[in-house]
């Protein structure tokens, strides 16, 4: 009896992962589907298989519906934001852990506690300070608050990781005369790099989706983001689905490419940090 | 950053060994990270609280109304309220459910299925993507016309129950909903999964001498194991969710009727779209939400006080 019943419960059991991969990944290929076929192919069969692939549709979208601008908006703004959160918060979180001084655990805590912050105590005055200071509408602004709203994040992760070097290491560096810098340079960076890796993934991801900040800071047309430009192409061409799908998959490929190379690290680093 | 780089003394090695006074390294390695998040982060909140006790007219003229924002907030907003229940709803109903479907996934892969490792990849996947494609792809999924739900209802022969899913104010809520889930259930699959490898296997084998069955072995053993995770995910997804934007935004902008509106979309409209200039009443807004959540977090912890607390 026990072996008819196993194979009812183990059919039961692939019947239930196929529905849930159908569910997960159904829609990116449906979206796959989506990109490589024109508009009128899709209101006529929107299930169809791309019989006829229309491989131009990229290129069309990238030279005559600004994708390629926003696609180079968004490398740059994220690039950038990301080599300057990475190398600040490891040299924060290096400060803090192996330098004891007066008013650390306040500092630390001021700045771990960033991490709870909702972006809506942030933005409405964020706005308001931005077109203060002449940094409202510009990508060099947008790389800004990215940095300090992505630093909390990235120091507790570093900061975990550094704490586990070991202090010897660097005793011995500073007796054989290794300055300060150096020593973080040339000991903690290396050591640390699986950690720095992950939240320079972890952070290039989170912020290639970024919409909020980049919706309320820019403005211009020439200015959009990926996801700003997708979401204005949206709203005034409706009914060319074709369109978006093209863009929806010139937005997902770099992420999709990433996760492809670094799975295993961009799933432990996204439960580890993304304390959202 | 460039001014950062050009601090590295690469070639001094040996010559300059700590003569600094002490707090020179300190401030090189804290100070950039510091004054960038306390300008960009710690300022504006501070801002966003003194915004709150003015109201903002054109032409840069502030006035200082106290807490009258709050005021008219708590007793004459009703947009405000309607955003506070559907926020509470959305938040209460996606945390169950995002993390009732995480448990599922994690146990589905706990269970040695063929391609575990395949099948964690693809189903982590939606938690990377944007909610910008993310909303569009579900909103083409509910399209009335030729969207997945409605075609699918049509082929199984339910014709009859086809819908304006995200149309409907009774329905576009829990439509929204599902697309949240759709995209964290992943992730609470991940933290789960680590939790189900940390248990103890002899535990898990004794059960099974016992001919403990299935079932049994889920509630009696597994889950109250798994408690220390189940709390902190509740806790996480619901923070989250107590901030919902962009799902929202994108796929319903609050509507129909207000129907999805929730305190963080109605605080984006009153800054942004009503035209008013005023930034004080939504500050007030932001502000008034922030401390609920808050103290909620301070109840909960308080409650569930245990060692195994969640990483803030």
């Amino acid at each position: 009896m026990r072996n008819a019943v196993i194979p009812v419960k183990k059919t039961l059991l692939l019947l239930l992962v196929v529905v849930c991969s159908i569910a997960t990944g159904g829609p990116f290929l449906w979206v796959a589907a989506l990109s490589l076929r024109t508009t009128p192919e899709i209101l006529d069969h929107p299930y169809s298989f791309p019989l006829h692939p229309h491989f131009d549709k990229f290129v069309r979208a990238w030279t005559h519906s600004n994708y390629g601008l926003y696609f180079w908006n968004s490398t740059l703004v994220v690039v950038a934001a990301v080599v300057i959160v990475t190398l600040l918060g490891a040299m924060a979180a290096h400060g803090l852990v192996r330098y004891p001084f007066r008013g650390n655990r306040a500092v630390r805590f001021l700045i771990l506690s960033g991490m709870m912050l909702p972006p809506q105590m942030l933005i409405l005055s964020l706005f308001q300070i931005m077109f203060n200071v002449g940094l409202y509408n510009t990508l060099g602004g947008l790389v800004l608050v990215y940095v300090a709203t992505q630093l909390p994040m990235t120091i507790y992760i570093l900061e975990s990781f550094f704490a586990h070097i070991p202090q010897d290491l660097f005793d011995a560096a500073k007796l054989d005369g290794y300055a300060d810098f150096e020593i973080f340079w040339r000991i903690a960076l290396p050591i640390g790099m699986p950690a720095v890796f992950t939240t320079g993934l972890l952070n290039f991801i989170m912020l290639w989706n970024e919409f909020l900040y980049a919706v309320v800071l820019l403005t211009d047309n020439s200015k959009r983001t990926l996801p700003l430009g997708i979401m204005f192409f949206m709203g005034g061409h409706q009914i060319d689905v074709g369109m978006v799908a093209t863009g929806l998959m010139i937005a997902i490929l770099p992420v999709l490419l990433l996760y492809a190379c670094f799975s295993e690290t961009m799933i432990k680093g996204m439960t580890a940090g993304a304390v959202r | 950053m460039a001014s950062v780089v050009r601090v590295e003394p690469s070639d001094d090695r040996g010559r300059l060994p700590a003569q600094f006074p002490a707090w020179i390294p300190i401030v090189i390695f804290i100070a950039p990270a510091f004054i960038l998040y306390a300008g960009f982060t710690l300022f504006p909140v501070l801002k966003t609280i003194y915004n709150s006790l003015h109201v903002m007219k054109p032409h840069n003229a502030v006035e200082f109304v106290g807490l009258g924002n709050y005021g008219a907030l708590l007793t004459h907003d009703d947009v405000f309220w309607k955003a506070v229940k559907n926020t509470a709803i959305f938040a209460l109903f996606g945390t169950v459910f995002d993390v009732a479907c995480g448990l599922l996934l994690a146990l589905l892969l706990f269970a040695k299925i063929p391609l575990a490792r395949f099948w964690k990849i693809v189903w982590f996947s939606p938690v990377l993507i944007s909610y910008v494609v993310v909303g569009i792809i579900w909103v083409w999924v509910y399209d009335y016309d030729w969207g997945f739900v409605n075609t699918g209802l049509r082929l199984v022969g339910l014709g009859s129950l086809e819908h304006a899913w995200l149309g409907d104010p009774h329905t576009a809520l829990w439509a929204v909903l599902a697309t949240q889930v759709w995209k964290w259930a992943g992730f609470n699959m991940i933290v789960f999964l680590a939790a189900l490898y940390a248990l103890p296997e002899d535990v898990l084998g004794a059960a099974e001498l016992d001919h403990c069955g299935w079932l049994a072995k889920l509630f009696y053993i597994i889950l109250p194991m798994l408690r220390p995770t189940v709390v902190s995910l509740l806790v996480l997804s619901f923070v989250g969710k107590m901030m919902v934007f962009d799902v929202v935004w994108i796929m319903t902008r609050g509507g129909p009727l207000w129907s999805t509106e929730t305190v963080s979309t109605y605080v984006y409209k009153r800054a942004f779209d009503w035209n008013t200039f005023d930034l004080g009443y939504p500050s007030a807004i932001a502000v008034l939400w922030f401390a609920m959540i808050l103290a909620f977090v301070a109840l909960l912890i308080g409650l569930l006080r245990q060692r195994d607390k969640m990483e803030y």
